[in-house]
């Protein structure tokens, strides 16, 4: 068989921070295989369409080829007008930092009279921390991280840190899909054992996360209503053919490796006899752009690739290595430098570039990189593949619009084409010619008017879906689960305590496992025992804090520190080969296991069941749930209100109320501490101090939805706060509606 | 694997059309040609024990067998039918019992196998196939104020394309109440009805203003909410007025506690109780710990059996008990057993079953079937059977993907004779 050269073998270990690498965009020599074709774009006609449009006066670039698109599919509606200053900040703060704004931020907004503030707010979200941990929810949806499976928790901080580092999507891809090693140590390995690195499940995951494509019908039959064939199936799956997942049965260490023995037969199983299936070779079965033409934006795109790779060079002689490992590290590290914008010292990035070479090698002979597998990655990734750039755009638009320009977005077959083809080749163009960069296609959305339309309300529904489905309004969006959970959060101040200490002293009951004294009745259940304990437990891991209150464990989360966790895996990476290199007999690693076990279990010890008074300042802060180790658990606020279990390809977050949502926001503890008005917090001035109350229902309506109240409001809340005595009762009343109100959850 | 049935529709169609022609539903002809049985059973308790519960040491046991492991093998209320002796109590009321002794599963795996166990398919990466709690609660409706599909003590599987109506209902612990069905502390019920009267208004406000439908289900998600922390039957999660003598006799465990709570809901008209209890995957020790799990589980399921025999609701109520698979025949050295998925046994009683029955054997080791083997799906068919449901109606998925509410299973006619 032929080897095909590898350009990038080593790019795919992983080198944490620094691990960015530089592949050639041209495609590779093709192999046999049958295309499935698509009717080309004709570039002439593209180009005089965007010229066309360029004319136009108004919005950005965008906006005018989707208007001029509009126009050529015959819509004749107007569009809805853009949103006042306010509606808008609190749009964009809940897509890009994923919580609403603080009142502070919305008075610096209102007051800032610079007509292109909008634009410079936008810049300022993309560069917070907060836009990081959003976007890394958007990821770990679509490769569908869970911090419970193998190395999942790495893969979660592995994807943040890429996203802060400013890693380009075609980048990160190529790593999840090539990526070889143990779970943990190398994060991106999360991917393959993620499905159990089974090739038919991967060739389906591949094809619909990265490419938008449903292949996985194919698996079983021709495609029913599309053009795979299930011979385009197996030939796509062959890719991960010889990929393996290995778990040691001493460490219990698992890895993902190639296996040279093991392959993807064809005909499928039962079709044919075991000696008449053949070893398959793996086929690319999408249409991509011919080797022949270089389209405007790949042209783009390489100059850029050209200009990182002389940055990297002049580092490269500045640092004065030789070592070829060391080469590709300190390009890395020079991409990655400037993507920092000069936050790290060039000194620092050279040592460390070292560091990592050396590891590197003790490394490189331990897990055979797949070349079938990179092979897929650069076909997949290529920007001569038309479906993996507007892939990502798609989902970036749908989540951030409401609507995909493809719908649903993870269909794309010729009998669901996109409604707008040229605003999307337009959009996945500067997407592609930006370097594949994240920020860039979320600015080019959100600065546009498609982004900030009005919704449309008061027309018939068929005029409000043409309206919406041309883009000229935006539909009504529910928050994120994760964006609602952090937005009570903000408008009821509690990211800290808000009362006074020991202020809220309270006794609650606790049922504990207590070890019975004087027991020891030898080999007792300590399985089931240890399942009851689990059992007493609800929702996450206890927090210990003595804070847990009946029923917070279902709002709380366990925050998962992805420093931390990049750092140990790091660790654990440099252990791996010691691991993986001792040889031990049968007896060796049962004596082993047996210690283990024995160190964690504790034998003869009885259990009993016993409520223990806890006695704890009801004075509680809460975390961002971006930052929550996910998927929580089922019946958690986050996954009541939406987040999935990650489990199954092209699950969608579904959004439509439920009794269990309504449960959890009328009596549960988050909107009820949200609504209780602390003394640290400013409403509290307002009411004590200042006695304004008119104030304080103006300050109530700016925390919780972003805007000033009518007349009518102010006396309406005023009856309502009068309702009772204590007027801080009264306003809690007051914010306790406004927070439950489908005002605050839906997007304005 | 997940498109099976799609090749089914192509090959079967033939046959299938004929079949019909003729006049017989395929499940006919499969199945039973001309009993006259009427299904009797309106609810389920389904008992998960999750682990994999070993066959040999409850309910299918070898006495004298070098398998056959510590526990004697103890006669029944029904002549010829030996248990374990960690039941001597269900030992009693065998003659509402029906043991099938002859799974053959597939799956050696937990996920894998809990996956199939509980819905009835193999686990797919595409979709997910809803649960058996799903199945019968898309079937029958909702009866009275409480949800139709409760879970006790641990998660039930999803509802997917059955839809949302479909989920089961979690609580945590059975007895113990749950903090979301009241207004939180220091919210008097005065109160927190003027909040809720006040929240309706700014809601309808709000929703005059849009045409989003979602914002009138918002509404209506609160009305259910109200509905059931209003409603008179939450009693039935409780356990404060069972007198002691009566939680003693189910033995006052979180599973005998499990039991009652499950036995008040049926009673109140909740459709499907799963009860979750795990533990069984005994590796190590294996014959303490099913003797601990017997002395748990055992007065609990008799005293269950025979309340609801004598207030005459065990006609309408199956009960199911099962686990992923069983264990390995052969004993290791650390005196457990492993994971054996190629022969286990399924309890059940009730539902207007035969009582006494066994179905199928394994062989006198208790490694593979000997008579009657019986795939996963036909006992799901057979507990749809009792239940009235059609196994294998067709529902669509989001994607329009048809697909049975059971994988191509057959009602075994023995439990119904």
């Amino acid at each position: 068989m032929k080897r095909w050269p590898m350009l990038a073998a080593t790019a795919c270990l992983s080198l944490g921070a620094l691990g960015l690498s530089v592949f050639d965009v041209q495609a590779k020599p093709p192999v046999a295989q049958k295309k499935v074709e698509k009717a080309p774009v004709d570039p002439k006609a593209e180009a005089a369409f965007r010229e066309q449009a360029k004319k136009l006066t108004n919005g950005t670039e965008l906006d005018k080829i989707l208007a001029l698109e509009n126009k050529e599919r015959g819509i004749k509606a107007d569009p809805m007008p853009v949103v006042d200053d306010l509606t808008f900040l609190r749009r964009v703060y809940c897509d890009l930092v994923g919580r609403i704004p603080t009142n502070e931020e919305a008075a610096a907004f209102e007051a800032d009279k610079n007509p292109s503030k909008r634009n410079e707010i936008i810049d300022r979200l993309i560069a917070d921390d907060r836009f990081v941990d959003r976007w890394t929810v958007f990821y770990a949806d679509m490769f569908r991280l869970r911090a419970q499976a193998d190395g999942g928790g790495a893969a979660l901080a592995w994807v943040h840190q890429a996203i802060a580092d400013g890693m380009s999507h075609d980048e990160m891809s190529r790593r999840l899909i090539t990526t070889n090693g143990k779970a943990g140590a190398a994060p991106e390995v999360a991917f393959v054992l993620g499905d159990n690195a089974d090739p038919m499940i991967l060739a389906g995951v591949t094809s619909q996360v990265f490419m938008g494509v449903r292949i996985s019908c194919a698996q079983c039959h021709d495609h029913p209503f599309d053009v795979w064939t299930q011979e385009n199936f197996y030939g796509f799956a062959a890719y991960f053919g010889k990929t393996q997942r290995i778990e040691n049965q001493f460490t219990r260490t698992i890895y993902a490796k190639e296996n040279e023995q093991s392959t993807v037969l064809w005909p499928p199983e039962g079709k044919a006899k075991p000696d008449e299936r053949k070893p398959m070779k793996p086929s690319f079965p999408f249409d991509t752009v011919a080797a022949n033409e270089t389209p405007e934006y790949i042209a783009r795109l390489n100059a850029l690739r050209a200009k990182q790779k002389a940055a990297k060079d002049t580092l490269l002689a500045k640092a004065g290595a030789k070592d070829s490992d060391v080469d590709d590290l300190l390009a890395d590290a020079s991409e990655n430098e400037e993507k920092a914008k000069g936050k790290k010292q060039d000194d620092a990035i050279t040592k460390q570039a070292k560091q990592d070479a050396k590891d590197l090698n003790i490394k490189a002979g331990l897990y055979t990189t797949s070349e079938w597998r990179m092979q897929l990655a650069e076909l997949v990734t290529s920007p001569r593949n038309r479906f993996f750039a507007k892939n990502l755009v798609n989902r970036v638009w749908s989540d951030l619009v409401g609507r995909g320009i493809i719908d649903p977005i993870d269909d794309f077959s010729d009998n669901n084409p996109p409604s707008h083809p040229k605003t999307l080749d337009y959009v996945a163009d500067e997407f592609v010619a930006s370097g594949y960069d994240l920020r860039t296609l979320v600015r080019l959305i959100v600065s546009s008017q498609v982004y900030q339309r009005a919704h449309v309300y008061g027309l018939a529904e068929q005029d409000q879906q043409e309206l919406e489905n041309s883009f000229l309004a935006t539909p009504m969006r529910r928050m994120l689960s994760e964006t609602l959970y952090d937005s009570i959060i903000t408008a009821g101040h509690l990211f800290d305590v808000k009362h006074t200490p020991g202020k809220n002293m309270k006794t609650t009951w606790k049922l504990s496992q207590m070890v019975k004294p004087g027991t020891g009745r030898q080999g007792l259940a300590l399985t089931a025992m240890k399942f009851e304990q689990k059992m007493a437990m609800k929702g996450p891991a206890a927090d210990e804090d003595d804070e847990a209150a009946a029923g917070a464990n279902l709002e709380k989360g366990i925050e998962i520190d992805f420093g931390k966790v990049l750092a140990k895996a790091k660790e654990d990476g440099k252990k791996v080969e010691v691991e993986e290199m001792r040889v031990m007999s049968k007896e060796e690693i049962e004596a082993e296991r047996m210690r283990a076990q024995m160190q964690t279990q504790r034998r003869g010890v009885d259990y009993i069941d016993r409520y223990v008074k806890a006695t704890f300042d009801d004075n509680p802060k809460f975390g961002s749930s971006l930052r929550m180790s996910s998927p929580a658990a089922p019946e958690h606020f986050l996954r009541v209100f939406g987040q999935t279990d990650r489990e199954i390809l092209g699950e969608s977050r579904d959004h439509a109320p439920n009794m269990r949502q309504a449960l959890m926001m009328l009596n549960g503890q988050l909107i009820h501490e949200a609504s209780r008005v602390g003394e640290f917090e400013p409403m509290h001035a307002v009411l004590a101090e200042q006695k304004n109350l008119d104030g304080a229902i103006k300050l109530a309506y700016r925390e919780v939805l972003t805007r000033e109240p009518t007349t009518n409001e102010i006396k309406e809340a005023k009856s309502i706060i009068a309702a009772q005595k204590d007027q801080f009762d009264g306003m809690a009343d007051f914010r306790w509606i406004l927070l439950n109100c489908n005002e605050f959850r839906f997007l304005r | 694997m997940g498109c099976l049935d799609y090749q089914m529709n192509r090959r079967a169609v033939l046959q299938a059309s004929l079949a019909s022609i003729l006049g017989f539903s395929m499940r006919d002809l499969i199945a039973f040609g001309g009993t006259d049985h009427t299904p009797t059973a309106e609810h389920v308790i389904f008992f998960w024990n999750g682990g994999g519960m070993s066959h040999i040491d409850t309910f299918d046991p070898k006495p004298g067998r070098p398998t056959g492991g510590e526990f004697d093998a103890i006669d029944t209320s029904v002549s010829g039918i030996k248990i374990s002796q960690i039941f001597p109590e269900v030992a009693k009321v065998m003659e509402h019992c029906a043991l099938v002794r002859s799974i053959a599963g597939v799956n050696g795996d937990h996920g894998r196998g809990t996956y199939q166990l509980q819905t009835s398919y193999n686990q797919t990466a595409n979709l997910l196939h809803p649960g058996f709690g799903s199945v019968v609660t898309s079937e029958k409706k909702q009866l009275g104020d409480l949800p139709a599909y409760v879970t006790i003590s641990g998660r039930a599987p999803k509802a997917s394309y059955l839809g949302q109506k479909c989920e089961a209902y979690f609580i945590g612990g059975p007895g113990e109440k749950d903090p979301y069905l009241s207004f939180p502390e220091g919210i008097a019920s005065a109160r927190g009805n003027q909040r809720l009267e006040v929240l309706e208004k700014f809601n309808g406000r709000f929703a005059e203003k849009s045409s989003n439908k979602e914002l009138k289900s918002t509404q209506t998600s609160i009305d259910e909410a109200l509905t059931l922390m209003r409603s008179p039957a939450l009693a039935a999660f409780e356990l404060d007025k069972v007198p002691t003598s009566q939680l003693n006799r189910y033995g006052d465990t979180p599973f005998g506690r499990g039991c009652l709570v499950a036995r008040q809901l049926v009673e109140t008209g909740v459709r499907f109780v799963q009860v979750n209890r795990g533990g069984f995957d005994t590796h190590m020790n294996n014959f303490p710990a099913m003797e601990s799990h017997g002395e748990i589980m055992d007065p609990a399921l008799a005293s269950l059996i025979t309340d609801l025999a004598d207030s005459g609701m065990l006609k309408k109520t199956l009960i199911v008990m099962l686990s992923e698979f069983g264990r390995t025949p052969k004993i290791n050295k650390d005196s457990g057993r492993d994971h054996w998925p190629n022969v286990f046994t399924c309890f059940m009683a009730g539902g207007g079953i035969k009582g006494g029955t066994v179905v199928g054997t394994s062989d006198e080791d208790g490694f593979e079937p000997k008579d009657n083997p019986v795939k996963v799906s036909n006992l799901h068919a057979s507990f749809c059977h009792a239940l009235g449901i059609d196994p294998d109606k067709k529902v669509m998925t989001p994607l329009q993907r048809p697909f049975k509410l059971v994988e191509d299973g057959a009602p075994i006619k023995e439990l119904f004779a």
